[in-house]
């Protein structure tokens, strides 16, 4: 098949199951297998929004224990006898007596070969509405504070009137707010230097532990009082506290505890965070909800603390952290990496929103986020767009008026025979549960089955990888065989259900070995951000060169293992054409911020790399090698080259880093532009050139999460570095005649190679590299 | 190895070893804070993105440190500059001596710098950037922008109750006039 057909196909399996592949065709042997250099891996997407809906409200169809994998169309079903057999474990399972009458005329959907994808909508209610919990920094300027308190009051006009909502303030102390208590305004108030434990934050808060859980399921309309125990003075119903919650939120005050001037104000962040934690644990354990945490600095007191109170005592930067001498780095880790723990084994979700110019701790609290699918979100301040329009678009709702999120997520993965998981990359936590579907070898969170993705919306995505059995080698049989992966995602709808989301994916077999189709079967894309997920993984831990050095080892083993060439003469270096972008992509994925931490700070880059793993194929690869777009008269906007030589004077660029769109003017755009021409009469043309890019960027915008920053510039302004630094820089100021600086504005000051040079080099190396199997 | 040999000779010609300094690079954006921070910890010319989140340096030879806090220069981002000046030992302000139009906005930033009570006695070394350009302005216009026309001076001079505050030009890039600045200012820190 020609590349373009395939990827079509491969865009109409994502459409569809919401996957992409790094191998289309799985080797049928080991020794194959190991020869890929890039594992076979899906990215996938669990609740992708699709053109049509696949959702039953009945009960699947499950194979017997332990495999408990679901009828697909994938199984071969005996309509007479009533029974089908399972393709993961082969056992016989009968039909249940309802689909006695099924037929070539009354097909179920799930057994339909375009319902791959089913969503089954549970008789299974949640235990509870949606919950969510605001734990408000109140140590921030006025402006800021101000600006959060209507974003959250605002918010309780998005959040459904039956879902539980909840506030904790912190500074100083941390304040739980009753909010069932009507008379006036009341709190708990817990000290910021204690570290609570679950036990003690139960006790103040009088949450016996006979509450444990809510008895009965909710309805959207009943009366919850009586039915959620003593957790309820905390959390109730918005169409019940709205007025106290807004009162309580009007009244915020900035922390009174006085500051120096050579001080930061005293934050007990860690305390806050578990105290909400303890909550919830007690009242809401496995209820979906999400603890949403809004900071406005770093914690400087307590458990969870990140940097002393005492201004000339700086926040850790990479290099402290690269040579390991930080006071309060690995304990402030391990506590709230334990908080994540305890908050993913709850089922709950914990959000993190910094509202700051300097970091708040990110770094050591991202694994609260990261964990429990929750997201991370850094801006400047609570005041800017960017802050507030990313917060609104969390409450986005579907067509039936449900939020767009899903709750307390079990994920699974089914593999038959031929296949073994080896491990996620994503917002997860292990379940640790063993299978024959669980491989040997480890790639992210591996040996296990299954995963917790408490928070799920459309566009999370999880890079799952696999190996090939060891038993498996080329079968003596008929029909090409397939190997086929079954995703299972058992969450809280939040309509108040349980749903079941069910993909199956079929994919054919290598045949014997040598087998071209596999080459064929490479979709550069997928691999790439899959590859991508691994380096980012990779470098949580090992040392940035270290992970240089494996993005490049990779990719020279992947081209001499599938390029055409002659040994030892780089000039006959060829790739197919669904690998040649694939160079590329790792060039610039080495440059980019998430492996380079020079000029970011770990704040910066911890939320950065939040970011690459939860996106799907598509918005990663704009991470990865940002879009150029070139806009000039009396021509349809085109895509150009991500290189220096793309800046033209009479064009306008548009570049979308998915965290930055900007609008870039060539100095002649930029003159006329200065010199008002687009107001002038006869320049209509120049005005609608102006406006083109502005257009396009405003569709890009709107559909983003988290909202982009928007920038526009001129060639040579200050801001055109947020263009220059991510081109290709193919000119140089040492690309003309040496000494004399040829400067204009294609000219990027840097020594980094550029794209010809690395490719060069790669070429080289991958004719030369002897890859033993 | 190269890298780390020749750190150490740069050092010690810049007059950096043996002291403890926090220096503080400050200017408005694109002046090239970060492009010189880059140059001194790799030796390599690099183009970074607008600085978002202060971000530190340290270079450890011997028994001695060198800490360095590159801020971000943009308006939103100045208000930050102060929670740095706790204990610093020198300010580098960098100017871009290309962008004639801003220098008012450059002055007014290293004017409000100079009457900060917390600074009055911490060395300012001013490094007027970019002088590889033909458009860049010379020393003498550089001091009349800023109003620098009477500067502590640049030779080894030992100043008694008055904060040393000097101009040097360069080129960051062309790796040229830095030196001298970080040599000036390595007397008083
Ligand atoms: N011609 C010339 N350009 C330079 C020189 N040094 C830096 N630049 C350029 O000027 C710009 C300065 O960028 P940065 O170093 O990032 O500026 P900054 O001062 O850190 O700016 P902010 O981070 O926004 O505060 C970049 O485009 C550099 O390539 C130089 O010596 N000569
Ligand atoms: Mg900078
Ligand atoms: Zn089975």
């Amino acid at each position: 098949m020609e590349l373009e057909q395939l990827k079509d196909q491969w865009a109409a399996a994502e459409d569809q199951d919401g996957v992409r592949l790094s191998w289309n065709v799985i080797p049928s042997s080991r020794l194959e297998a190991s020869r890929l250099v890039v594992p076979p891996g899906v990215l996938y997407t669990p609740l992708k929004e699709r053109a049509e809906n696949t959702l039953v409200q009945y009960e699947p169809v499950t194979c017997k224990a332990p495999c408990r994998a679901v009828l697909n169309p994938h199984c071969q079903v005996d309509a007479r006898a009533k029974l089908w057999i399972c393709p993961f474990c082969l056992q016989r399972n009968q039909l249940p007596p309802h689909y006695k009458d099924i037929g070539p005329n009354a097909w179920p959907l799930e057994l339909t070969l375009g319902y791959s994808t089913m969503e089954y909508k549970l008789a299974r209610p949640a235990p509870a509405p949606p919950i969510f919990l605001f734990v408000v920094d109140t140590c921030q300027e006025d402006d800021s504070l101000q600006a959060l308190r209507d974003s959250l009051i605002m918010s309780l006009s998005l959040i459904p009137q039956h879902a539980l909502v909840g506030l904790v303030t912190y500074g100083t102390m941390t304040q739980v707010h009753e909010l069932g208590y009507t008379e006036c305004a009341k709190s708990y108030v817990f000290r910021g230097t204690k570290d609570y434990s679950a036990k003690q934050v139960q006790e103040m808060l009088g949450l016996l532990p006979s509450s444990l859980r809510p008895q009965a399921p909710m309805h959207p309309g009943q009366a919850p009082q009586q039915r959620m125990g003593p957790g309820s003075r905390f959390l109730l119903p918005v169409s019940q506290c709205e007025f106290q919650l807004t009162s309580a939120l009007e009244n915020l005050q900035k922390d009174p505890w006085p500051v120096a001037n050579d001080k930061r104000p005293l934050r007990c962040t860690g305390v806050a965070l578990s105290v909400a934690v303890g909550l919830l644990e007690t009242s809401f354990q496995n209820a979906g909800g999400r603890i949403m945490l809004f900071s406005g600095g770093p914690a400087t007191e307590g458990p969870g603390i990140v940097v002393g109170p005492e201004l000339r005592e700086a926040m850790r930067s990479h290099h402290d952290i690269d040579k390991d001498n930080i006071k309060y780095y690995k304990k402030a880790i391990k506590f709230y990496e334990n908080l994540a723990k305890r908050t993913a084994h709850n089922g709950h979700i914990i959000d993190l929103f910094a509202g700051c110019l300097d970091q708040v701790g990110l770094l050591e609290m991202k694994s609260l986020a990261n964990l429990t699918g929750g997201h991370m979100i850094l801006t400047d301040s609570f005041t800017s767009s960017m802050f507030r329009q990313s917060f609104v678009k969390i409450f986005d709702k579907d067509a039936d008026d449900n939020l767009l999120m899903g709750f307390n997520a079990n994920f699974e993965v089914l593999t038959t025979k031929e296949l073994k998981v080896t491990g996620l990359i994503g917002h997860a936590t292990s379940l640790n549960k063993k299978s024959a579907s669980v491989g040997e070898t480890e790639i992210g969170v591996g040996n296990t089955c299954a995963w917790k993705i408490c928070g799920v919306d459309p566009s999370t995505s999880v890079a799952t990888y696999f190996e090939v059995a060891a038993q498996a080698g080329p079968q003596h049989q008929q029909a090409p065989q397939k190997a086929l992966i079954q995703f299972l995602t058992y969450y809280q709808h939040s309509s108040g259900q349980f749903h079941l989301k069910v993909t199956t994916i079929a994919r054919d077999l290598s045949g014997p070995t040598g087998d071209a189709s596999i080459a064929h079967s490479f979709d550069q894309e997928a691999a790439a951000v899959l590859m991508a997920r691994v380096a980012v993984f990779k470098a949580e831990v090992d040392d940035g060169p270290d992970v240089l050095r494996w993005v490049d080892r990779m990719l020279i083993r992947l081209c001499s293992r599938f390029a055409d060439y002659r040994k030892d003469d780089a000039t006959s270096f060829r790739l197919e054409k669904n690998f040649t972008l694939y160079p590329q992509f790792m060039f610039h994925l080495r440059r980019s911020q998430f492996l380079q931490v020079f000029n970011n700070s770990p704040d910066e880059t911890a939320f950065y790399r939040h970011c690459l793993l939860r996106e799907d194929t598509g918005n990663s690869l704009i991470m990865i090698q940002p879009t150029l777009d070139s806009y000039t008269f009396d021509e349809p906007a085109k895509p150009v080259l991500l290189d220096s030589t793309s800046i033209q004077p009479t064009t306008i660029l548009l570049l979308d880093t998915f965290f930055h769109i900007l609008i870039f003017h060539g100095e002649t755009v930029a003159e006329w532009r200065k010199a008002g021409y687009q107001d002038q009469e006869g320049y209509e043309n120049f005005k609608q050139l102006l406006e083109a890019p502005k257009e396009d960027a405003r569709d890009l915008i709107a559909d983003r999460f988290p909202l982009p920053r928007f920038i526009v510039c001129d060639a040579g302004g200050s801001q055109a570095r947020f263009l220059l630094s991510k081109l290709n820089p193919s000119t140089t100021h040492t690309t003309g005649a040496w000494g004399a600086v040829p400067q204009n504005a294609q000219t990027i000051f840097t020594d980094d190679v550029s794209l010809q040079t690395f490719m060069e080099h790669l070429m080289k190396y991958a004719t030369r590299w002897n890859i033993s199997p | 190895m190269f890298l780390i040999n020749w750190f150490w000779n740069i050092l010690a010609d810049l007059g950096l070893l043996n002291k403890h300094a926090k220096l503080l690079f400050l200017g408005l954006d694109n002046a090239g804070k970060t492009t010189l921070l880059h140059m001194l910890k790799n030796d390599r010319v690099a183009i970074l993105p607008p600085t978002l989140h202060p971000t530190s340096e340290e270079l450890a030879i011997g028994n001695c440190r060198f800490t360095t806090f590159d801020l971000g220069g943009h308006q939103q981002a100045r208000r930050l500059w102060r929670n740095f000046f706790p204990e610093v030992s020198g300010i580098i302000f960098l100017v871009d001596a290309m962008d004639r139009e801003r220098m008012p906005e450059a002055k007014a930033e290293l004017d409000a710098l100079l009457a900060m009570e917390d600074l009055s006695k911490v060395p300012f070394c001013v490094l007027g950037n970019k002088i590889d350009h033909p458009n860049a302005c010379s020393e003498e216009e550089l001091r009349q922008y800023l109003g620098l026309y009477q500067t502590t001076g640049k030779g080894k001079v030992p100043v008694e109750g008055i904060r040393p505050v000097e101009i040097f030009m360069c080129s960051v890039v062309m790796r040229q006039g830095y030196k001298e600045g970080f040599q000036w200012i390595s007397q008083y820190v």
